[in-house]
């Protein structure tokens, strides 16, 4: 017998725990052996067939239309009939017509459709239910080819690298301002944060709501927001104590990059969605709606590094972080949309967004202790979220 | 691979591939020329009687590859039988109720009310699961007619599959053809949401555009058409490359139109008759367009 632990922390873990562990579960084994065999006396059987056919995206090519399903319901399903317009159209399942549950298949069908011409298509399984996909406005698919890679790396581009970086082109200018003035400048991103992890948890939740029963879209939200939070919790907290401040202001700086990133790469994703869909029209106005509320992700991110003297290297990589991931989620969401990836980016987003809003307003306490609620932070955040809502105006 | 869809027959025509026509127990090629004329016999008075028998029963009726129809349906098939009588016939039909719904046959044409079919007229209004009503009455007046269920939902009663032609010759009969046909227009209703998703000619969409109905040149053809379609207002039947005499309900023998399409709302029927000049394949559909795309499409091949 050891006594190297005390008393009320020794684990007494033994072949007995085992056993004991392990008794309930062996109890539920023999009680879904029993159900399965019995029924357990419910009548489970359903008088009606139930099925979920999720028509995930559509591919037009020249004379045809591919549309990518996923059985999202309880059982395998037939796919037997494809109509396009009140017209029986034929058609070919890969790999098969016969979906099991949560399997994937693309229907094939021939189909010489014109180009700008809106189509509704509907999806009878065998058991004579239907599902439909409209396709607003039909044109030829972009393919991943070097000619769209790069209109939609522009896309990115415009969207979020270059607001970002015009952002924190006010670096030389702010740091001649006084305290007071970057206390304010911290509020105005502190508010600014809060306005985008709102807006980000929107869109998770608007998402959400497209996604397949079976993925929980809300469970979801709730895993990558929090899991996100509590790991940037972390990062923030190891060893802090020994750091100088300006080394933690440059983490937070690092960290509100981070977050900006996570929420334009879930921007990327809509924008090259709806993009390849013909959804949204990339119009001049919307372009520089975007640079003007983008701009703005730039000064939060240099916000509490005004006091220190970054090198031109880490802001180059501050502004890459903050706006770079645009350009890989206009990738993601021209060529292949996956909801699924696009609610758990934008709830990862929105963890880390409130993880940097809350740190930066730790950061203003630590220099405003001496007053309840200064001026400057009620106006900079105010003046953040203002500036998001007029900015986005301009875009919605 | 779902191939035997598009393989089979008409490359360029939606709607290809088969359906199992020996499950289902009934074949729209003999459907075309099935008449039933009863079991006939004379009744003491002199007049000819004919007796029927028909049987109610649900069946699941594969109406496109891969899709089965949860029908009500009169002894089995989709349209019920065509039953035919001449002008003056006593008319006996025994209908059993083999179904799990109450059930009736309402015919158009002469009849007391007891025999309507109707609820609300007798026991023959609204016949129990596993009962049996006998109507009988006078086949009067000559032309073409039909029969359905008339107990309520009606459109459902009547869109699950539970009508049939009615066909009364005028004594001496209508002048001789070469071929005569019965098509009975519908529509199919797969997934109950009073809309339908599928048109056919006698149960099955694209039957005829996949199996061609074979005639000849020089022959001369005559078709009782009948229009039964729920949930849509109008349907309408046009011939390619050719003309017909239309008779409409068949109630007198002198043709009112010489035309290659027209219209029928719900219920109503005609004869046409034609002949065609040339060899070659010749469509015939609804000109309702959309509904020919959804399965009201056939072909005629006309055979040198």
């Amino acid at each position: 017998m050891t006594n190297q632990t005390s008393p009320e922390t020794k684990s007494r873990f033994s072949l007995r725990t085992a056993v004991l562990l392990l008794l309930p579960i062996t109890l539920l084994a023999g009680v879904i052996a029993l159900f399965l065999r019995t029924g357990g006396g419910l009548n489970l059987n359903s008088p009606v067939p139930i099925e979920d056919l999720t028509i995930e995206r559509y591919r037009l090519e020249r004379g045809h239309i591919e549309l990518f399903v996923q059985n999202t319901g309880p059982e395998t399903l037939t796919v037997a009939s494809v109509i396009i317009n009140d017209a029986v159209m034929p058609f070919t399942v890969t790999p098969s017509a016969d979906i099991r549950r949560l399997g994937r298949a693309t229907i094939m069908i021939q189909y010489a459709w014109t180009e700008g011409e809106a189509y509704g298509v509907r999806v009878f399984t065998s058991n004579a239910i239907p599902f439909d996909v409209e396709i607003p406005v039909a044109f030829v698919t972009p393919k991943p080819e070097a000619r769209t890679f790069w209109s939609f790396t522009l896309i990115g581009l415009y969207v979020g690298v270059i607001p970002i970086f015009l952002g924190i082109f006010w670096l030389p200018a702010l740091r001649m301002l006084g305290k007071n003035w970057m206390t304010f400048l911290m509020a105005v991103t502190a508010g600014l944060l809060l306005f985008l992890g709102l807006d980000t948890l929107n869109e998770a939740l608007e998402e959400a709501a497209d996604l397949p029963a079976t993925f929980q879209g809300i469970g979801l939200i709730g895993i990558g927001a929090v899991v996100t939070y509590l790991l940037l919790e972390l990062v923030g907290k190891t060893g802090s104590s020994e750091r100088s401040e300006a080394s933690q202001r440059l983490s937070i700086a690092w960290k509100i990059a981070l977050g900006i990133g996570i929420h334009n790469l879930g921007e990327g994703l809509a924008i090259g969605a709806a993009y390849n869909v013909g959804e949204i029209a990339l119009g001049t106005f919307l372009v520089v709606g975007f640079i003007i509320q983008n701009i703005t992700e730039g000064l939060g991110i240099i916000a509490p590094i005004l006091r220190d003297r970054p090198t031109l290297g880490q802001l180059a990589l501050l502004g890459l972080l903050g706006g770079g991931p645009a350009i890989v989620g206009a990738w993601i969401g021209g060529y292949t949309p996956s909801p699924f990836l696009a609610v758990l980016f934008l709830a990862i987003g929105t963890g880390a967004i409130f993880q940097v809003a809350v740190e930066i307003a730790r950061f203003i306490q630590k220099d405003t202790t001496r007053e309840a609620m200064p001026l400057t932070v009620f106006g900079g955040v105010l003046t953040g979220m203002l500036l998001l809502w007029v900015t986005g105006i301009f875009i919605k | 691979m779902q191939s035997a869809l598009q393989m089979d027959h008409g490359e360029g025509l939606p709607g290809a591939g088969d359906v199992d026509h020996e499950k289902n127990g009934f074949n729209p090629s003999e459907t075309l020329y099935d008449f039933d004329y009863g079991k006939v016999s004379t009744l003491a008075n002199g007049q000819t009687l004919r007796e029927y028998q028909i049987v109610v029963i649900n069946k699941n009726i594969e109406v496109v590859p891969g899709i089965e129809f949860p029908a009500w349906t009169y002894n089995g098939r989709i349209p019920g039988p065509t039953l035919r009588a001449t002008e003056g016939d006593r008319i006996r039909i025994t209908m059993k109720n083999g179904s799990n719904h109450p059930h009736s046959m309402h015919f158009h044409g002469f009849h007391p009310g007891e025999m309507d079919g109707v609820p609300g007229t007798g026991p023959g209004g609204m016949v129990q699961p596993g009962d049996e009503f006998v109507y009988e009455f006078d086949a009067e007046p000559f032309g073409l007619h039909l029969y359905h269920c008339h107990v309520f939902p009606l459109a459902r009663h009547i869109a699950k599959g539970l009508y049939g032609t009615f066909i009364v010759n005028p004594k001496g009969g209508r002048p001789p053809v070469d071929r005569e046909m019965v098509m009975v227009m519908h529509g199919i209703d797969i997934d109950f949401d009073d809309g339908n998703d599928f048109y056919a000619v006698n149960g099955i969409p694209f039957y005829y555009q996949n199996h061609p109905i074979q005639i000849k040149v020089g022959e001369k053809i005559r078709i009782y058409l009948v229009n039964i379609l729920e949930f849509d207002f109008v349907n309408s039947f046009h011939l390619h490359a050719n003309f017909f005499q239309y008779y409409p309900t068949g109630t007198s023998l002198t043709p009112t139109e010489f035309t290659d399409t027209i219209i029928q709302g719900q219920a109503q029927r005609g004869i046409l008759e034609f002949t065609y000049k040339y060899p070659g394949m010749y469509m015939f559909h609804a000109h309702v367009t959309e509904f020919a795309e959804l399965g009201w499409n056939g072909m005629f091949q006309v055979l040198a």
